[in-house]
């Protein structure tokens, strides 16, 4: 799927529709070492002194105050999601099972730790992928991984179930090129415009590309799906719009390339409160 | 953002009675397709729409011209030769922009006030 170039450019450039992607190893790290999460952290310390880590996740609304007011004006602004997603939660499949009833606790305080590794099937599975396989194993049709409609709706609801958790995403050994994949992907120039996703939120976090201020690296994972029009926006679907600003032929909603950089995304996260449905006008 | 409008009226009207018409770079420079400079740099108050992009440093004219024209072509075409680390996009190394466009908005950046 991606064609690796050396320093100089090669090839043609993508079309809207084309699969192609250019990248490219030079970034702000070189291809061989990314940064660890803690150099990542006291990055930001060095680069955001006056914003606390634990304001990270309120994205742009760490940096503006005014914006921080509205988004808590709009701490409700998941509700009609929330309530439509726990209506597909637990509404009876033909068998008389649930979404609900393949998740320990009906799916409660669960989202925290994910996505995670399955050993038996050496996949990174992300939360929508779980419900997914819950939907396969009773005959259901499957949702579109980021289809605000079904599979936005009923994250909205799990994922608020776990409001107030701290994520807590594990890389055991046997995961760990998956994750080195998410980590290679987050580092490395993409795309036309010639970014990666660290250019902009790692080495420019904080600072405003156009209107809006860049968040950071870590916080970026907690706070899935975003509500923006009422409407559950995942986080697979929230990057796939950076990577259309990228000039780059965005990865799949609920491809590996995505599930991976999510992964890492994630574990850079550790440690910070989930709190789904964050409020977004844009 | 009047004399912002101001400007853009004077230069369309401008270019009615102009025979060859210099082409408007700052078209190049806000159109999200093309440079979308905008998005990193602020120009000059009344030289463009006025935002809070701070990604790259305000472009002021004095200091355009003295990088000189040849400088700023090299800029444009690819950063990355003078800072390997730079984030922005190489507009003529990777196509974004075609030399006559280039040209346009080097002229563009000169003349900022
Ligand atoms: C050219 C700049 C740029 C690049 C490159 C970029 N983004 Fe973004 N990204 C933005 C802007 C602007 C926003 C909206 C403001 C914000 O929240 O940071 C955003 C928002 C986001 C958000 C939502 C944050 C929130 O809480 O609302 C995520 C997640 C994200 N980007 C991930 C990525 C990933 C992953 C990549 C690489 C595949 C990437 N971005 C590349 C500019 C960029
Ligand atoms: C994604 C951000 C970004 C975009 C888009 C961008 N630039 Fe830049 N630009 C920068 C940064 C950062 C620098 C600082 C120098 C460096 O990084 O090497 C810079 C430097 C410059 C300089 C040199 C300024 C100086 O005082 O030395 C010029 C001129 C310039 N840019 C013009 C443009 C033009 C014209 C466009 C659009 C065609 C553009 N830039 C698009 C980020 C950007």
């Amino acid at each position: 799927m991606i064609a690796r170039t050396s320093n100089s450019f090669r090839g043609t450039f993508i079309g809207a529709a084309s699969a192609f992607i250019c990248v490219f190893a030079l970034g702000i790290a070189n291809a061989a070492h990314e940064p660890t999460k803690s150099e990542i952290a006291a990055r930001l310390l060095r680069q955001l002194p006056d914003v606390k880590p634990s304001d990270y996740a309120l994205g742009s609304a760490a940096f503006d105050a005014e914006l921080r007011t509205r988004l808590e004006e709009n701490a409700n602004a998941g509700a009609d999601a929330v309530a439509a997603g726990r209506a597909l939660w637990t509404a009876k499949f033909r068998d008389g099972r649930t979404l609900a009833s393949c998740f320990p606790n009906g799916g409660r305080r669960i989202a925290q730790n994910y996505p995670q590794y399955d050993s038996r099937l050496k996949r990174v599975v992300t939360l929508e992928m779980a419900v997914n396989q819950c939907l396969k194993t009773h005959g259901q049709p499957l949702y579109e991984p980021a289809d605000p409609a079904t599979m936005g709706l009923v994250i909205a609801y799990v994922r608020s179930l776990a409001d107030g958790q701290k994520i807590a995403v594990r890389v055991p050994p046997a995961a760990e090129a998956k994750f080195a994949e998410g980590s290679r992907l987050y580092f490395t120039r993409m795309g036309q415009r010639n970014f990666a996703c660290a250019s902009c939120h790692l080495q420019n976090a904080g600072r405003h590309y156009a209107e809006a201020a860049l968040s950071p690296a870590i916080g970026q994972a907690t706070h899935w799906p975003l509500i923006r029009g009422g409407a559950p926006v995942t986080l697979h679907a929230r990057i796939r719009e950076c990577l259309e600003l990228m000039g780059a032929a965005p990865f799949a909603a609920g491809s590996e390339e995505l599930n991976h950089l999510e992964y890492f995304l994630a574990y850079l996260s550790n440690g910070l409160p989930l709190k789904a449905n964050a409020w977004r006008e844009k | 953002m009047k004399r912002f409008a101001a400007a853009v009226l004077a230069c369309a009207s401008a270019s009615a009675f102009a025979a060859a018409p210099p082409a408007p770079a700052l078209d190049l420079f806000v159109r999200a397709d093309k440079g979308n400079c905008i998005a990193c740099h602020q120009l000059p108050d009344g030289a463009g729409p006025a935002t809070r992009a701070d990604v790259g440093p305000r472009l002021e004219g004095a200091r355009m011209r003295t990088l000189g024209r040849s400088a700023l072509r090299q800029a444009l075409v690819d950063p990355m030769r003078a800072n390997p680390d730079t984030v922005m996009p190489p507009f003529g190394r990777h196509r974004l922009l075609d030399a006559a466009e280039i040209d346009r908005l080097v002229e563009f950046l000169v003349a900022l006030p």
